[in-house]
């Protein structure tokens, strides 16, 4: 019997009884959909997260910290005996230069972030000014600035916004094609921003509330104070990234300084005591090349750095994705396996109908093998149309959730974002899966329907 | 030339602690392009003894030599080539599939016997021609006159060319006039293509008249064999 008869044989049989065919290739295209749907969750959380990272240039980033945590000395003594257990290497600007004569070392500077607050259209909103030097401008994500352009000098009278800070004001772009078309915002062409002036404040001590009886100890001696600088430029700083190039603004270092402000810039400054020390926190460094970030770090731990990059991180968060994964595709198993059922109770009830046509082709040469073939057949052609059908639905429903998220969590963030990432590799999977599952749930009556006895079935009634 | 020999058959089974015999010690002979049919009452073994020459049942003692092969201790995959090649099998019940066509029942077996593609329809054409069912190719089962269904399930048991047709009382569903319509086809494929007949009737009259050699049957024994010189 060849291949193509096998299949003849099993659509012929599958098409005698239309309705349950149908039925149960639905259950089938549920739980492909099912499956296929979270699992594109999954790669499409990834996939963003990835592709931020990369837009960025985050994997040849690497954050230097002079600070050295010794986490195993953290005990029941807490805090006090952690401080104890840092033990710091200076990051002053002898330390920045020598990192930047590290070979494969295309820029280092400082992180400097200073917590303030923007005020454009008497809209007023928290943001962390970020101290970027003029040179990034060559680099991820100030090298493409659609609006404007990134400033020239480092101590230019100028901010770049990014535009997750202005959407957070509720101002779109009237150049942005995703912009909403109802609510509550404000549209304003990109123009009317650059060369604006905005407001910064930030805070500065207060001598006058410096309360030397304890009183009211509760207030802290500061008070804000405004700065207004023009806007260069609006960059895209996606929302998936982190750290220095996330949403925010960016100053050039010298204005950055000039900034009136409290000169404690984290938790650091106070336990380390390192304010006014001629002492960074940290150290944005940029290898050439992704493949040079090895050597690189390498090079700085041997100075004695801390060392962190996103790089590192990525494999810790593929086992989280993994698991994140496993857990999505098993909730899209169950479904697959209750329309696995369903493809036997199909196939059973197809063997209690067709008892004696199974005698009839047995009486006429048919082998146990054959019979048990159009039986795997019958379950994987129900298999590939419920996962062709499943797929299509996955596809069609996700694409519904990407339209919607977008309309609705869209306008936070800023850009189109696929949250459900079909790929081809997912696709022809989730197919060939849904026919392995088909086929596998086909064992069991395939092989009833071979031992079916001829003379039993053919006995007259 | 001898086509089938059966010798000491024997077929028991067990009614609570009796041991009851289906077929006892049954000898006989029957050779190429001959008539044959078994007579016996309700009950006398004949539809057993057609399952075993079959292959359909191979539960019994002794043997059933097919070109001097015991077909009881045939493997399973052997039976199915007996199955395909060697016999063909007509039943009262005509036992046609009924969500298949004429033309698809016909072309059933040939599906089996890997017989080629581009001819399988040429060949179910011409068997349901012969037996003048052209015009009812496209039809069901359930479409068919019990005389048209059962010439379906002869054209069916010819498809492969088998040397010996196997028909359990092929007649039992019919009337007289459409009985005598498909004994006369059996008649003539086995007078002109020389096709060994083995036919299971309760009808001695007809297996007389139509038989080279009636083999009477009673409580699984063979109580009589006539040669006629048909």
């Amino acid at each position: 019997m060849k291949p193509s008869d096998i299949l003849i044989l099993a659509a012929s049989n599958l098409k005698q009884n239309k309705v349950r065919t149908i039925l149960t290739i639905l259950g089938v295209a549920i739980g492909i959909g099912s499956l296929g749907a979270m699992v594109a969750f999954a790669n499409g959380m990834q996939n963003n997260i990835a592709k931020s990272l990369e837009k960025n240039d985050l994997f040849t980033g690497i954050t230097v910290s002079g600070v050295n945590f010794e986490p195993d000395g953290y005990n029941i003594y807490g805090a006090a005996n952690l401080i104890e257990q840092v033990k710091p290497v200076p990051l002053d600007d002898d330390m920045l230069e020598k990192i930047k004569a590290i070979p494969n070392v295309s820029a280092a500077f400082p992180e400097v972030i200073i917590p303030a607050k923007l005020k454009i259209n008497d809209k007023t909103v928290s943001v962390n000014i970020k101290s970027v030097p003029a040179m990034m401008r060559d680099y991820r994500p100030f090298d493409n600035i659609k609006y404007g352009s990134f400033y020239t000098s480092d101590n230019q009278k100028g901010v770049v916004v990014s535009r997750a800070v202005l959407q957070k004001l509720n101002i779109f772009l009237a150049e942005d094609e995703d912009k909403p078309t109802s609510g509550n915002f404000t549209i304003l062409p990109a123009d009317s921003i650059i060369g604006k002036e905005i407001e910064i404040i930030t805070t500065v001590f207060d001598v006058e509330k410096v309360d030397l009886l304890y009183k009211n100890s509760r207030e802290l001696p500061v008070k804000p104070e405004s700065t207004f600088l023009p806007v260069c430029g609006i960059v895209d700083a996606n929302s998936f990234s982190a750290g220095m190039f996330s949403g925010g603004i960016f100053l050039p270092p010298k204005t950055c300084d000039a900034l009136p402000s409290v000169d404690l810039k984290n938790v650091y400054d106070i336990i380390n005591n390192y304010s006014n020390s001629g002492q960074y926190n940290s150290i944005h460094v940029r290898v050439r090349d992704f493949t040079q970030l090895e050597s690189v770090k390498y090079a700085l731990e041997k100075m004695g750095l801390q060392v962190f990059s996103i790089g590192d991180k990525l494999k810790d968060m593929k086992k989280v994705f993994f698991l994140l994964d496993s857990l999505l595709a098993a909730v899209g198993i169950i479904a697959l396996l209750v329309a696995a059922l369903g493809i036997v109770n199909t196939l059973m009830m197809a063997i209690y109908e067709r008892r004696k046509e199974i005698g009839i082709m047995k009486s006429m040469g048919a082998t146990a093998f054959q019979i048990r073939l159009i039986f795997y057949v019958e379950a994987a052609v129900m298999g590939l149309f419920g996962g062709i059908l499943g797929v299509l639905g996955g596809k069609i429903s996700a694409m519904f959730a990407n339209s919607v998220a977008n309309s609705q969590i869209g306008v936070l963030v800023d850009s189109t974002v696929e949250y459900f990432s079909f790929t081809w590799s997912l696709i022809f999977g989730a197919m060939a899966f849904s026919v392995a599952v088909s086929f596998l749930a086909s064992i069991y009556p395939a092989a009833r329907a071979a031992a079916i006895d001829p003379l039993v079935a053919l006995r007259r009634e | 030339m001898t086509a089938i020999v059966v010798k000491n058959l024997c077929k028991t089974y067990h009614k609570g602690e009796h041991l009851i015999y289906a077929l006892r010690n049954i000898n006989f002979e029957i050779n190429d392009g001959e008539f044959v049919s078994i007579v016996g009452r309700s009950g006398s073994g004949k539809s057993t003894l057609l399952n075993l020459l079959g292959g359909i049942d191979t539960d019994a003692k002794g043997e059933i030599l097919y070109d001097g092969v015991n077909l009881l201790t045939m493997s399973e995959k052997q039976l199915s080539q007996h199955r395909r090649f060697t016999i063909g099998m007509i039943f009262q019940s005509f036992n046609l599939i009924p969500g298949k066509t004429a033309i698809d029942n016909v072309k059933m077996p040939l599906i089996f016997s890997d017989y080629p593609r581009r001819l399988r329809d040429t060949r179910a054409c011409e068997l349901l021609y012969n037996m003048g069912l052209f015009n009812r190719a496209m039809h069901y089962p359930s479409e068919l006159s019990g005389g048209e269904a059962q010439r379906v399930a002869i054209a069916r048991a010819l498809a492969n060319r088998p040397k010996v047709i196997l028909a359990d009382e092929p007649t039992g569903n019919l009337d007289t006039a459409t009985s005598a319509e498909i004994i006369g086809l059996l008649q003539m494929f086995n007078r002109k293509h020389k096709i060994t007949i083995v036919m299971v009737t309760h009808d001695k009259e007809t297996a007389n008249r139509v038989s080279h050699k009636t083999v009477l049957l009673s409580d699984g024994e063979i109580i009589k064999i006539t040669s006629s010189n048909q």
